[in-house]
């Protein structure tokens, strides 16, 4: 029955394959052959940089993904090699994208969050400068590669410690203590570009970049704060939200002219902040209960009166 | 004597008759049949006539482009710089870029970039001895234009002539030279540069598809393919202004400043019969280029069409 199952599942995914090769053969134009030539060639060059693309996969089917990819028709035909068996001789013009931002990243602290620096990077692949042209000149995609690399990092590690605590290898935080270090952890890998960054964001800033900034940003914090426990259905979803997100945008801000070692004075500023909203929270119930209490009060005046 | 007549008439009309078959074959020799503006021609003759209106119109061909297009080419030629931002150490091949716009612009630009650069790196390096400080400068003098190259390549050579004239007065003489080129049939090797531009000249090539492959051929892997030529205005109210525009005013000006009706018939013509905007792309996939966009410039006037060779 395994087997069955198994010659199946082969089954299946190669039916998933043979369209994408009948696609393929309905295109025979020279381009269809060219362009799996070209890519071929680029990607065996850079073989184990394959799987650190996979781990980028990852946030392809993020929902804040800042390339705008279109044209699903001139993808990316699939190649059978013999045997059906599937060999990934190709890269999609995606994974060649993040490919090229990721080699970019490293020119950042010279050449700031610029198209220079994107021109580099892709010389480092072994393409031409002028590669750089796909993006958009004023380093946007770039910044935004980074910060979808750095939420789908944070993910990972929430989800690890997810696990531990159900495994029982680690206590479960309580929020603000979690809060505090999700958050932490979040801000400690803009560090090496710390002298930059600012620069970064005030791109992010930019009208043109604000859907895609604000994207990322309000899915970060959701995932925080589904790894916090946060199970709420009411108002709360977005108070809380709300106010996480004012918590991280000023410990950021703290951050960028904090020169204090190991940037000592900004964690001190978030643990107040997040002691802050905690006791708001507090205060706000008993605001509420006073508030209640106050109006059954004067509706009892009323009536007697 | 009449039987004599009768058959020297014979003869004529069978010679006529074989001449225009021999014409027939030699039209099938000289290739198939191709458009020159709204006139039918073969391949072989609209290459020589083009030619022709080139030569003609080498010498007012900067003057020309600023009073029809009123001065706005240069913009077009700008933006189009501006798109492809170069970085210093770029090698650009301007195809059909006879008179040198392109060329001087790429120059004037990564220049400036290049200068930009070593400023930023001078603020970084504040506490430098004098001796850095003096092989600072020896190192920029040598490399002002940052190792960019342009190469200005042309089938025509009054268009050649009139470019170099122009490159000698203006002062360009580093990282810039002159070659004589089909762009069907390019004289480089393959994989040899960063960007291919071609600016106004497309429409002049008789085989779009083969100067599509050549310039695939000769880019670098990662290089770009930068295209701006006029295109299909789709707005009817604007096409109905451009086309009375087009065919009223400009071979008259042609006329006027030029002394060349026919050449800018021509042109406005041959305007017409270029493939719009989502045909050319089109082409350009097939050659095998990616991300193939285009920017309408002026609703569509003019339109650059960009791919890469990944």
């Amino acid at each position: 029955a395994a087997a069955a199952a198994g010659c199946l599942r082969r089954a299946g995914w190669r039916l998933w394959r043979g369209r994408a090769v009948v696609r393929w053969q309905l295109y025979p134009s020279q381009r269809a052959l060219q362009t799996s030539a070209t890519l071929w060639r680029a990607s065996n060059e850079h073989k184990k940089e394959q799987f650190a693309t996979t781990s980028q996969q990852h946030f392809d089917s993020h929902p804040a993904d800042p390339q705008p990819e279109q044209e699903p028709q001139h993808s990316h035909p699939s190649y059978t090699g013999q045997g059906g068996q599937e060999s990934e001789d190709y890269e999609s013009e995606e994974q060649l994208q993040h490919r090229i931002l990721t080699a970019a990243l490293e020119f950042v602290p010279e050449h700031g969050w610029t198209a220079e620096a994107i021109a580099e990077g892709a010389k480092t692949l072994g393409l031409s400068v002028a590669a750089a042209g796909i993006f958009h000149s004023d380093g946007s995609d770039l910044i935004l590669h980074f910060v979808s690399q750095c939420n789908t990092k944070l993910s990972e590690l929430l989800e690890q410690e997810q696990k531990r605590v159900q495994l029982g290898e680690a206590e479960k935080k309580p929020t603000d203590q979690f809060l505090r270090d999700a958050v932490e952890a979040r801000l400690r890998m803009v560090v090496p570009y710390i002298e930059k960054w600012p620069q970064a964001l005030s791109i992010l800033l930019l009208p043109r970049n604000i859907p895609s900034s604000l994207n990322l940003l309000t899915s970060m914090i959701d995932d925080i704060w589904h790894y916090a426990g946060d199970q709420s259905t009411d108002f709360n979803w977005y108070t809380r939200r709300a106010v996480l997100t004012g918590i991280y945008n000023t410990t950021e801000l703290v951050m960028m002219q904090d020169s204090s070692p190991d940037f000592e004075d900004t964690w001190r500023f978030l643990e107040n902040r997040v002691a802050d909203a905690m006791n708001m929270s507090d205060t706000a119930n008993q605001v509420q209960s006073t508030g209640e209490a106050v109006v059954q009060g004067l509706m009892g005046a009323a009536v007697t009166v | 004597a009449a039987g004599l007549c009768a058959y020297r008439v014979l003869l004529l009309r069978c010679g006529g008759a074989l001449r225009t078959l021999r014409g027939c074959v030699r039209g099938l020799a000289a290739g198939p049949e191709t458009h020159f503006g709204f006139q039918t021609v073969t391949e072989e003759e609209r290459r020589d006539k083009i030619y022709q209106v080139f030569e003609s119109v080498a010498k007012k061909y900067d003057v020309m482009n600023d009073s029809m297009s009123l001065g706005i080419h240069r913009v077009w030629k700008d933006i189009l710089m501006h798109k492809m931002n170069p970085s210093p150490g770029t090698m650009l091949l301007d195809v059909a870029g006879g008179t040198g716009d392109i060329a001087f612009r790429f120059i004037n630009y990564v220049r400036s970039v290049r200068e930009r650069q070593l400023q930023r790196k001078l603020k970084h390096h504040q506490n430098l001895s004098w001796q850095e400080i003096a092989e600072s400068y020896r190192e920029d003098k040598l490399r002002s234009h940052g190792d960019s190259q342009v190469v200005v390549c042309d089938i025509n050579r009054e268009m050649l002539k009139v470019g170099k004239q122009k490159a000698q007065h203006l002062g360009y003489s580093e990282g810039l030279s002159w070659v004589l080129g089909n762009a069907e049939e390019l004289p480089f090797d393959d994989d040899k540069f960063d960007v291919y531009t071609i600016a106004f000249g497309i429409r002049n090539v008789t085989r779009i598809d083969l100067a599509l492959q050549e310039a695939y051929r000769v880019l670098k892997p990662g290089g770009r393919f930068l295209c701006l030529e006029f295109s299909h205005v789709s707005n009817p109210l604007l096409s109905r202004l451009y086309d009375l525009y087009s065919f009223q005013v400009i071979p008259v000006l042609g006329e006027v400043i030029a002394g060349d009706w026919k050449s800018y018939q021509y042109l406005v013509e041959s305007i017409r019969r270029f493939p719009p905007q989502e045909e050319l792309k089109a082409m350009i996939e097939d050659a095998g280029f990616l991300k193939v966009d285009y920017q309408n410039l002026n609703w569509g006037i003019v339109a650059i069409h960009s791919g890469f060779k990944l």
